[in-house]
């Protein structure tokens, strides 16, 4: 019975490939040549992540092009349930070839019980050597496993750059606005604003369970930006608690951005139970709600008009600044997904290969919202300037730091962080705040 | 007066449990602006609305002395449907002008222009009518860059399909889904069904040791929770599935063609599972309504020489279908609304994806475009409505047959 059902499905996935072709020409027709990866006729590698809509639908393009280079199969299923599916098809032996997981701090739980196959120390050299700050990348994905010894799982690509304020260029004209290049100015800009009965920020970190993510990446950005990246280095290690000054300092700074009525559209109360998609919106109603939104490269995807409106202008972003008086260079967080092997084929080591071509990296940029570290990649490939120009923001950085939530332990950075700074958006005090998270810490230290 | 009273209470209930269907419906039909920016209770009337509208294109460089058009032309250059009408209302207009107060300092102007007023941009003198028509006049002839302007429209009721179109045609994920639906919920409400008349017959009309120890664990594995059970039960898939693949390696030419793998998540392993947890529910059912028949008529049944057999297939099930009915719309409902046991046991297949997945996927994809989404599940609650609607009288029936004992 099942096999009828299978072959039906097959024949509509036919349809759809063949439906989709002709664009598909374009979109492996890379700067850079893709090249011998062997061939792997009527193999299936299975994909298991959690992008879904315009993301999935630009993976699909991208993995079609390893599928016409080889003849293989690949099947991508995305959910925004990933974490918990992810878990359960593991621990019962029903894993996919491929997981690509959101955050470290899963993939390394998940090594350490044993369910990911290492991608060997080769892989790791040729990522020290070929990405940018490489040797931090290749780190982000080496975990230990239940006999503790470490070795590289994760392979990153796919990243975001997440300190970026995006705004209307048309609102910042009617109103008169300039782009301020220190937090000093981006204050005073914001109480400018106030002033002419206009609204500053857009916040929103509502996001189903994991609600929470969007003000632990406004947290990151603001310790990158009130203390020394060695102090968020011994942050994310817990050797500096949660409840130490910096952080709390940090928590605070925060807060007066996220818990000022004045400065939040819609007002503080409002910022836990907006969607984190749906707040970058208030930037394009009429009449406009807010006039910046602090966001990840990857926002545009939620606009109106699903990006459009950063190629035609009606969008752009600048970047976060840090203060003047505190002399920290420019800091830069960024984040990347990193895809693991679950299960172990031929298919899929080849599929790895795949991941190390410059051109299964252009593929994907020129298709947007998509920034890489691959310095192989050809820039001119880049789907718009604006992303060229993040690609700028990103190599002009003096310091880069990883997404600290990400790279914390899962119970952490995608738990007690993400819902007590959910709490402290609902208006609990900051020190209990952090006292909460650094005594969730101590009780799985 | 008891009466009235009873006729307003019922109206009032009917009322209550109408108007989200009312609101889902008129919502779905709405066009994207509109069910974004205001109530669904302001579709039937005028609204005003705020719209962007810009005075020209970015490529028309053509200068001139007087620019003439009509707000509502431009607005539904782009629009098929929705065409936008009504009056047009104000124009908020902003700009910095010096502050009386603050000297050196500016200060935003924000004001509402309306009908005939008479506004400066970019240095020409723009005038609208309520009808829409506009003019803007310039000093000489000169080439301004677009400008965008947020107008208040007073905007007639307006609806259309759209959404459903789009839903039900663009993406063809939404028909495949429905289909899906049906592959697992036909055999998932049957396969249950059938068991469980065999064994309610059993448990009521036959003697064997431990029947009532039996039938008092089926009932209590009612309280076991589906999500409980996943991890074992996905292993003992996965198991199978395993086992499967070496059978069909062994006994056909598979290998050639690399297709032995049997997939452990598949609507066969749906069918299993809802067969699983639907059962203890239908034979307790099922059981009490069969031990409620007369007693004489299988009696005399059983004296004219009727096998088991016999019994059940010409007496017993012509006469349970009010409780087959009855315990066949619940578990079409339960099945056809599942979204747990498909996502942790289902084929996560894209052309396998069953409704409510599709329907939670496009939370992700569409969490913004809500008129999508409502059209999505009105078209998930028509299934369970046509099948409610058809079923009903055995579903009354069946209900109280099962629970009062004695025919």
């Amino acid at each position: 019975m099942n096999y009828k059902f299978g072959a039906v499905a097959s024949a509509l996935a036919v349809a759809a490939t063949m439906y989709a072709n002709p664009a598909l020409a374009e979109v492996c027709d890379t700067p850079t040549a893709l090249g011998d990866l062997g061939k792997f006729d009527g193999e299936t590698i299975t994909i298991m992540g959690s992008m879904e809509g315009n993301d999935e639908e630009m993976l699909t393009n991208a993995v079609s092009c390893f599928e016409k280079a080889t003849g293989a199969v690949v099947k991508y299923s995305g959910s925004r349930d990933f974490a918990a599916l992810i878990v359960a098809d593991l621990r019962s032996n029903n894993a996919p070839n491929i997981a690509i997981f959101p955050q470290p701090g899963l993939a390394a739980d998940m090594a350490k019980e044993g369910h990911l196959t290492p991608l060997g120390q080769a892989s790791a050299d040729w990522m020290t050597e070929n990405y940018g700050a490489g040797s931090s990348w290749a780190a982000l994905g080496t975990y230990a496993n239940a006999d503790g010894k470490e070795d590289f799982y994760g392979f990153a690509y796919k990243m975001d750059l997440k300190s970026l304020v995006w705004y209307s260029p048309e609102q910042f004209e009617d109103n008169g606005y300039e782009i301020p290049d220190t937090m000093e100015g981006l204050l005073a800009l914001s109480d400018q604003m106030v002033e002419d009965g206009n609204t500053p920020w857009c916040i929103g970190v509502e996001s189903g369970n994991a609600t929470g993510w969007t003000a632990t990446d406004w947290m990151e950005d603001l310790m990158l930006r009130t203390t020394t990246p060695e102090n968020y280095d011994r942050w994310v290690s817990n050797d500096l608690p949660f409840n130490s000054p910096e952080v709390v300092n940090a928590m605070e700074v925060y807060g007066q951005f996220s818990r000022n009525d004045d400065y939040v559209a819609g007002g503080a109360s409002s910022v836990a139970t907006t969607f984190f998609g749906d707040a970058p919106k208030g930037l394009f109603s009429s009449p406009a709600s807010c006039m910046m939104h602090r966001q990840a490269s990857f926002i545009p995807s939620f606009f109106p008009k699903k990006g459009e409106e950063v190629a035609n202008g009606e969008a752009d972003f600048f970047y976060f600044p840090p203060y003047e008086s505190a002399d920290l260079g420019n800091p830069v967080l960024g984040a990347g997904t990193l895809w693991t092997m679950t299960k172990d084929s031929p298919a899929t080591r080849a599929f790895f290969e795949y991941l190390k071509e410059a051109s299964a990296h252009e593929v994907w940029m020129g298709q947007g919202s998509f920034l890489t570290a691959h310095k192989g990649a050809n820039l001119d490939a880049y789907a718009t300037p604006a992303l060229r120009k993040q690609g700028e923001i990103l190599s002009n950085a003096t310091t880069f730091r990883f997404d600290a939530s990400d790279l914390m332990p899962g119970a952490i950075g995608a738990g007690a962080f993400w819902s007590e700074m959910t709490a402290f958006a609902n208006g609990q005090d900051t020190k209990k705040t952090a006292d909460n998270i650094q005594s969730a810490w101590d009780a799985i230290k | 007066m008891t009466r009235t009273l009873k006729h307003v209470v019922l109206l009032l209930i009917v009322f209550i449990w109408v108007l989200p269907f009312v609101a889902l419906v008129t919502t779905s039909l709405r066009s994207e602006t509109a069910s974004k920016t205001s109530g669904f209770w302001t579709a039937f009337t005028p609204t005003e609305l705020g719209h962007r509208f810009g005075t020209h294109d970015k490529g028309e460089t053509q200068p001139f002395v007087t620019m003439s058009g009509n707000i509502f032309e431009r607005l539904n250059k782009d629009r098929d449907s929705f065409i936008i009408e009504g009056d047009v209302e104000s124009i908020l207009f902003k700009g910095r002008l010096p502050d009386p107060d603050n000297p050196g300092k500016t200060k935003l102007l924000r004001q509402l222009i309306y009908a005939g007023e008479t506004m400066d941009v970019r240095d020409g003198k723009f005038v609208f009518q309520t009808n829409g028509d506009f003019t803007w006049t310039f000093p000489e002839a000169s080439a301004p860059k677009p400008k965008n302007l947020v107008t208040f429209i007073n905007q007639d009721p307006v609806f259309g399909t759209d959404a459903y179109v789009e839903v039900l045609f663009e993406n063809k994920n939404v028909t495949n889904a429905l289909i899906s639906s049906f592959i697992v919920t036909i055999p998932a409400t049957i396969i249950p069904i059938t068991i469980a008349a065999f064994a309610a017959y059993a448990f009521a009309w036959m003697r064997f040791p431990g029947r009532d120890w039996l039938f008092v664990l089926v009932v209590s594995l009612m309280v076991v929770p589906t999500q409980l059970a996943f991890l074992p039960v996905l292993q003992g898939f996965s198991g199978i599935a395993s086992w499967a693949t070496s059978l069909n390696a062994w006994m056909t030419d598979c290998e050639a063609t690399k297709t032995c793998q049997v997939a452990s998540k598949s609507f066969a392993s749906l069918w299993v599972t809802h067969t699983a947890f639907g059962l203890p529910l239908a034979i307790y059912l099922l059981r009490n309504y069969i031990v409620g028949l007369p007693k004489e008529l299988l009696e005399s049944a059983r004296i004219d020489g009727a096998s088991h057999l016999q019994i059940f297939t010409k007496l017993i099930i012509p006469l349970s279908v009010p409780a087959l009915a009855s315990f066949g719309i619940f578990q079409f409902l339960w099945v056809w609304n599942d979204l747990i046991v498909a996502l942790y046991i289902g084929s996560a297949d894209s052309a396998d994806l069953v409704f409510p997945i599709r329907l939670q996927k496009q939370l992700g994809t569409f969490k913004d475009q809500l008129h999508l989404l409502n059209a999505s599940a009105v078209i998930s609650i028509i299934v369970p409505v046509i099948v409610f609607l058809a079923m009903q009288r055995y579903f009354i029936r069946g209900l109280l047959a099962g629970s009062v004992k004695g025919g």
